[in-house]
């Protein structure tokens, strides 16, 4: 996928855009993990 | 609703308006109309992204959502992330290198004219009914709420926006949705504020959420799995449908639905497309679960507060009116002394004030089953009218129009991105394909600000048709998006990822599979097929793809290679 990226093109914070797709991945898990233990303990 | 109340409304709305003209000056030609002439910053793309898919029913029913159901709703929205990245790394950078100004467009580079006019025509097909719906949805909740004329309020609801998007095109809904989305952001952080300080002193956000858990409300994450096994395919929100069917619904939304398209194109750069969608798959999740954990803190709130028997009042007053009213004045009587009985003995020792819960439910329960008579004709579902009945008994003056602004707003965000998507489609994959000599710019510019307001009247003109057929349509358009969708996804995903795969066959298994779709969807609604709705994006996407590969490979690879991967321009 990374050989559309364009030459104008800047990414912003990380090197990479499979940086920022990462970030987005793990910060769902994130929420899962959060969600599951908030339903775990106030079930 | 008080003076102050239709002022602070007025004004908000009216605001929004004068602000929406200020900034509609633009190029006259479809670059600057539909496009914003690509000049909008990162920020202004992840809030017209998501002010496009926040509508009033997203801030109306989710908070009774959690009420009645519990917060698992929040699991609808696993799938939007994981879209986010897909859309960014394959869509994004295709719709921007070949300068297109619709989804669509690009299938007739990558297959032929025939499945660009098609996937258009089912994207206006769709979108253009389930507006109407959209504004229809919070009309009647507001016009029955408050007293108000429904023809007025679809007016008002879904034509004064009209406006400034006939007006100012995209850049013009670029800079409102912005202000729009302050405006809502500050209005339900400042009703969050208030239900926390309705609560008794030393109640605080760890007691609302054992209240709520206690009640079963903090159900974030449920399986799907039947407690004696097995998954319930026909259970509308777990983890797992959440993930994999709404990680299609949203695919669909967002990279083959022209309203989402139609905001992150209009970015300065690829750059700051990608940079709004994926904020986005950040903010999006956390921010469902705040609103829906507006709805637990809403519950807690009741449980010491008076509660009605029945959130929309205007249904009480149609049992009033009928065969049940003798019945209904006895039961409302018990059911007031019952809930100042209840509040009296909560957290009394002896289990009185559960033993009086269960006679409150079982009244509550008796009025449901009374609007369900015929004879009646009453709807039962009272979800949608919670937040807005908490909103209107129990806060103050001025806060009740600020709140009541919010829902329009944010009604507003979604159908003006949605009617500019409509004019888009409409301009470029119709009027000026079709059209047999050249049309000159700014002709095209006045012939989209034309089609922006034929799409304008012809969505409200529906709205108010939604409410004479009545709930029955309501429920049916909630999963006519879910019909569609697969389908065009599948043609998308077909067009990125399967280079071997031609026109004629994308084109026939386009047809066929939502034809079987559409089938499987009546069957759903009879109960033969028990398929929660949003398998259907999976069904279909999954479906054209597979078909289109076995109908390739039956007319043979040579006959597949589209005139964009000729030119060197696919993927």
């Amino acid at each position: 996928m990374e050989r559309e990226q364009f030459s104008d093109e800047k990414v912003p914070l990380f090197k990479k855009w499979s940086y920022w797709y990462m970030l987005v991945a793990g910060f769902l898990l994130l929420c899962i993990g959060v969600f599951y233990f908030l339903t775990k303990h106030f079930s | 609703m008080s003076r102050p109340d239709w002022i602070v409304l007025a004004l908000t709305l009216l605001a929004i308006i004068a602000y929406g003209l200020y900034k509609s000056r633009t190029t006259r030609d479809l670059d600057g109309y539909i496009l914003s002439n690509r000049m909008v910053p990162w920020y202004m793309v992840l809030l017209g992204i998501m002010g496009t898919q926040a509508s009033a029913v997203t801030f109306l029913s989710a908070p009774g959502q959690a009420y009645t159901d519990g917060m698992r709703f929040v699991q609808y929205y696993f799938g939007l992330p994981l879209a986010m990245i897909v859309v960014c790394a394959s869509f994004v950078p295709v719709f921007r290198r070949l300068k297109v100004y619709t989804a669509y467009e690009y299938l007739e580079q990558r297959f032929d004219l025939k499945t660009r006019t098609l996937t258009s025509l089912l994207f206006l097909l769709q979108r253009g009914i389930s507006t109407g719906i959209s504004i229809a949805a919070p009309s009647i909740i507001l016009s029955s709420l408050l007293g108000w004329n429904i023809l007025w309020t679809n007016v008002f609801m879904g034509g004064l926006l009209v406006i400034y998007t006939v007006s100012g095109g995209a850049k013009a809904i670029a800079y409102t949705q912005q202000l729009q989305m302050i405006i809502i952001f500050s209005g339900m952080a400042i009703a969050g504020y208030m239900v926390v300080r309705g609560l008794p002193a030393g109640v605080g956000l760890s007691e609302v959420l054992h209240i709520g858990g206690k009640a079963g409300k903090m159900n974030v994450i449920t399986t799907g799995f039947r407690p004696g096994g097995g998954f319930d395919w026909n259970d509308r929100y777990n983890l797992l449908s959440g993930i994999i069917g709404g990680f299609f619904l949203q695919l669909s939304y967002f990279g083959a639905d022209q309203s989402q398209v139609g905001r992150y194109l209009t970015a300065r750069s690829t750059s700051e497309s990608r940079l709004g969608l994926l904020l986005n798959g950040l903010v999006k999740v956390p921010m469902q679960f705040m609103i829906l954990l507006l709805g637990v803190m809403v519950f807690a709130f009741y449980q010491y507060h008076p509660r009605p028997v029945f959130f929309n009042q205007s249904q009480i007053a149609k049992l009033e009116q009928s065969k049940y009213k003798d019945s209904a004045a006895v039961l409302l009587a018990r059911y007031d002394a019952g809930e100042r009985a209840r509040l009296k003995a909560a957290g009394e020792p002896g289990g009185r004030e559960v033993q009086l819960e269960r006679t409150q439910v079982a009244d509550r329960a008796t009025v449901k089953r009374w609007l369900d008579d015929p004879a009646v004709g009453g709807d039962s579902n009272d979800t949608n009218y919670i937040f807005l009945r908490f909103v209107t008994d129990y806060l103050p003056v001025g806060l009740i129009g600020l709140l009541i602004a919010v829902i329009v707003l944010a009604a507003w965000g979604s159908i003006a991105a949605t009617l500019n998507s409509l004019a888009s489609c409409t301009i470029v994959d119709f009027h000026r394909r079709f059209a047999r000599a050249p049309i000159p710019p700014e002709r095209e510019y006045r012939l989209s600000q034309w089609y922006t307001l034929v799409w304008g009247v012809f969505c409200v003109a529906m709205a108010q048709l939604a409410y004479n057929v009545g709930n029955s349509l309501i429920e049916a358009v909630n999963v006519l998006g879910s019909l569609f969708y697969g389908v065009i996804l599948g043609v998308f995903l077909v067009a990125f990822f399967r280079r071997g795969t031609g026109g004629r066959a994308v084109f026939i298994s386009a047809v066929i599979v939502e034809i079987g779709v559409i089938v499987l969807g009546v069957l759903g609604k009879k109960g033969i097929v028990p398929l929660g709705f949003l398998w259907y994006n999976v069904v279909g996407a999954v479906g054209v793809v597979v078909l289109s590969e076995m109908l390739q490979l039956n007319f043979g690879r040579t006959s597949a290679v589209s005139k964009a991967d000729r030119n060197g321009r696919g993927l």
